[in-house]
């Protein structure tokens, strides 16, 4: 009898080294054809649908890697010569610039670059700008009167603005707002700007749920880029909440870009320049756009109605090149005991 | 979630068999035990390279700031109102259930576990997406004391139960009243198993981390995930982690002075059950208190989920989505507890036929395991995988091996009661009668415990189609699973997103857990 029982549990084990075999094997030897793996710091929604695009069009499958930003770039900078990545694709500009200033990307194919203006790109040909959106204030008129409205984003640092001012210490979007701050107004303002937040300010987890609050009425406003506001505007029809532009030149209206590098340890160059180039194409930017109300940097794209032209935003001249890795803004959030 | 952690009084082997225990394992068995011990020290020379790397005057500025000080009052917080919320209600129900002449007590048994069926973060993500008033401490402190509560519920329960209830009536014919027998007769019996769970809820709060996430209360593990998205380099996460893991270590070190202690009772055999108190005029306050605590514990849970089920299927239900989810937890859990299960092996081979300091560390071990944060072991694995072992990197098999590592405790525990059940001399006689050890094993020993290893199989596979945070970092690229499903779409408030998910997570997970829990304990309480 006991003889029964042990070929029975070796069946099951042996079943089970099988699977986890198989489990391993797909891991590994998945990319046979041509895979390109994706590593996506932008939205997961964003990601998919010109991912998806690109395999209808190419017949090239694309894994994708979810993660933040600057966690993806840290990756595949410890990863370095061993980087299964193909692509980066991030909401922000600062992980590019640092994986660029470390040799780890490809220049982008001069052809793709020269597609679109220069300003939305890096300098050294590194990465490609994908989308572009500026910094707003989203607001419920319920809460805030339109004559509490703020003309610069300093003002929402004060004791007014007590228990009403929604921010998001751990993204990206602000810590380059805060760079910009530093750059426009002095690292002094900035300090005193960043302790007042840390103050009078409610802090969110991610833009998406500080945009939702707003919308539901549960704080008056909330520093954001302008297209969480289009996202939910989609997404529920009619908003109660609105979009504030600071005033011309002000760093409340801050100008930033999303972008896509290639890899240079990259094993299929070809494909992931391809992707890169489908990316800023018609078709690739109206997938892109499709998730995400950002300004194209493609100008045959139509721009979402719902936003204020591109052409009337007077964001404050600083180029991603200028806010760098933001290091400066990053050690000022943690000496106000804010990060 | 840890049911092994709720019997946390394994039988001791008797006398005559530890005379027996042979000195030192042979090396085929210390092998495995020696690379779990190798893997679980992981996190701790990841956060020392770490801070050599930094430097260690940068590594301490990156610890002195007020940022983790904040982080330090926001965790202990947590900790401590949690573990005594669970403490007050987990002795007060145990106190109701086994000592009252509260009616339905039986059913009542049943329905106050329910809460170990729903993992703690959907709980959460229903509660916030009910009302933004449940975000930050107060909710998460309800959240978690309504599922943590069973941890200390149980095992007060099955103390009480086998208490002699000779003391309390020795107390009583002496003079003391009932208020008085129990607060210095009852409450000081208890201590021991109550100070071991609470301990228990504390180590859980510590590295608890996707209900506070979702409902918006900074603690370490939230700050460290956030850092490790937000940051170019690791070191960041990797000091916080430090801290962490120091805390847990403190912990750790509570628990083990703490076990073993206990009560010895005169005479043998099974304690009579005491005579129940009257409960009178209190009988409907109390009938009320639990209806309210089931209530708010699962029905609120469970009515939210159903909520957004029949809300989101209105949008639509994407059902090939949902299958292909379902097929990668099942698989990936799968793999899992079978790897838990053949390390839990021979490190119960080692504890319960072998003594010395091999069999004293394998002993430790689980405890050790337990006290591990999910999220500092992914971030390690990453560190040394990319630096020492980049074939493994981004595979199926160093999440499999994070899994082993989080839930062989889990498996290990039925696994020993068996192994010290079965009697050596049966392996002795069928050495004597000319078997290898290896054929011994095989045919005499694994044939007897192999029911109490599909039980081990059983609650580690369940454990993992729960598992969030090593699922995140450590997955292969393209990996969902259903929590992590579930996470990214609360992480977008797409509740009506997140709803199926977490469905299928209580169905297909929590249910089962909770009928072997109870059930376990239902059989040890005779």
């Amino acid at each position: 009898m006991s003889v029964h029982r042990v070929t029975g549990l070796a069946r099951v084990i042996s079943a089970g080294v099988l699977s986890i075999g198989m489990l391993f094997a797909s891991g590994v030897y998945a990319d046979d054809p041509v895979t390109l793996t994706l590593y996506n710091g932008q939205h997961e929604a964003t990601g998919k649908a010109v991912a998806k695009a690109f395999e209808e069009k190419t017949g090239i499958k694309v894994l994708i890697r979810k993660g933040g930003g600057g966690q993806l770039a840290n990756q595949i900078a410890e990863e370095g010569e061993r980087s299964p990545a193909d692509i980066i694709y991030t909401e922000e500009a600062p992980p590019l610039i640092k994986l660029g200033s470390q040799g780890l990307l490809a220049k982008v194919d001069p052809s793709t670059l020269k597609q679109i203006d220069p300003k939305f790109s890096d300098n050294n040909g590194n990465w490609l700008g994908i989308t572009s959106r500026v910094r707003v204030l989203a607001y419920n008129p319920d809460l805030i009167t339109e004559a509490e409205l703020p003309s610069s984003v300093l003002e929402v640092a004060d004791p007014e603005w007590a228990g009403k001012i929604a921010f998001v210490p751990s993204s990206g979007e602000f810590l380059g707002q805060t760079a910009a701050v530093i750059s426009l107004n002095g690292r002094e303002a900035a300090e005193e700007w960043l302790t007042g937040l840390k103050a009078f300010g409610s802090t969110y987890t991610n833009n998406v749920v500080a945009m939702k609050a707003v919308e539901n009425g549960e704080i008056g406003a909330a520093l954001v880029n302008s297209y969480y506001w289009t996202a939910l505007k989609k997404e529920k029809g009619e908003l109660k909440s609105k979009l504030h532009y600071f005033a011309d030149g002000d760093a409340g209206g801050l100008s930033s870009v999303s972008g896509a590098a290639v890899i240079k340890a990259s094993k299929h160059p070809k494909e992931a320049q391809q992707f890169l180039a489908f990316m800023i194409s018609d078709e690739g930017q109206k997938a892109i756009l499709s998730k995400s109300a950002e300004y194209p940097v493609n100008p045959n794209v139509p721009a979402d109605p719902l936003l204020k032209p591109y052409d009337q935003l007077k964001p404050p001249a600083i180029t991603a090149a200028q806010i760098g890795l933001a290091e400066d803004a990053l050690e000022l959030q943690r000496e106000v005991g804010m990060n | 979630m840890q049911p092994q952690a709720v019997t946390p009084d394994l039988p001791l082997p008797a006398a005559g068999h530890a005379s027996r225990r042979r000195k030192s394992p042979p090396i085929w068995l210390q092998l495995p035990v020696l690379a779990l011990l190798l893997v679980a020290a992981l996190p701790l020379f990841f956060v020392v390279a770490r801070a050599a790397e930094t430097g260690f005057a940068e590594a301490f500025a990156l610890l002195w700031r007020p940022f983790v000080f904040g982080l330090l009052a926001n965790t202990m917080k947590l900790m401590v109102l949690v573990t005594i919320g669970c403490a007050v209600i987990g002795l007060g129900l145990a106190w109701l259930v086994e000592r009252s002449d509260l009616r339905w007590r039986r059913h009542w048994n049943v329905l106050l576990c329910l809460p170990f069926a729903i993992p703690s973060f959907v709980s959460g993500f229903t509660w916030v997406s009910m009302s933004p008033m449940f975000e930050g401490l107060g909710g998460t402190v309800l959240v978690m004391v309504l599922s943590k509560y069973p941890l200390i519920y149980l095992p007060v329960v099955a103390t009480l139960r086998s208490l002699d209830p000779a003391l309390e009536e020795s107390a009583r014919m002496l003079g003391l009243n009932r208020r008085q027998v129990f607060w210095q007769v009852t409450l000081p019996l208890l201590r021991p198993v109550l100070m071991a769970t609470s301990l228990l809820v504390a180590i859980h709060m510590l590295v608890e981390f996707g209900a506070p996430s979702i409902m918006r209360y900074q603690t370490f593990t939230t700050a460290i995930y956030q850092q490790f998205e937000l940051e170019f380099n690791g070191n960041n996460a990797a000091m916080l982690s430090a801290l962490l893991l120091a805390l847990c270590m403190i912990l750790l070190w509570g628990e083990f002075r703490l076990r073993g202690r206990g009560y010895a009772r005169t005479g043998q055999g099974v304690a009579r059950s005491a005579a129940p108190v009257r409960l009178g005029r209190w009988q409907v306050p109390a009938q009320l208190i639990l209806l309210v605590l089931v209530i708010i514990g699962c029905g609120t849970p469970l009515t939210m989920l159903a909520f957004w089920i029949i809300e989101g299927s209105s949008a639509s239900f994407p059902v090939a989505e949902i299958i292909q989810t379902l097929w990668a937890s099942l698989s990936y859990s799968f793999g899992g507890a079978l790897l838990s299960c053949l390390l839990a092996l021979p490190v119960c081979l080692v504890v319960v036929r072998y003594y010395g300091r091999m069999a004293t560390l394998a002993d430790r071990l689980p405890y050790l395991l337990h006290a591990l944060p999910g999220l500092v072991i992914a971030l390690s694995f990453v560190f040394f995988a990319l630096g020492y072992m980049p074939v493994l990197y981004q595979t199926s098999i160093l999440l499999l091996i994070a899994y082993a590592l989080l839930f062989m405790p889990m498996a290990q525990g039925p696994i020993r009661v068996a192994l010290e059940k079965a009697s050596p001399q049966l392996e002795e006689a069928a050495r004597t009668l000319g078997h290898t050890p290896i054929a011994t094993f095989l045919r005499v020993t694994l044939p007897i415990i192999s029911p109490a290893i599909g039980a081990g199989f059983v609650l580690v596979f369940l454990d993992c189609m729960k598992e969030l945070t090593a699922t995140l970092i450590l997955g292969p690229t393209g990996l969902e699973t259903l929590a992590t499903k579930v996470w990214s779409h609360t992480g977008n408030l797409e509740y009506a997103g997140a709803a199926p998910y977490a469905a299928l997570i209580v169905l297909v997970s929590g249910l089962p857990v909770y009928l072997l829990t109870t059930r376990a304990y239902r059989h040890k309480a005779g």
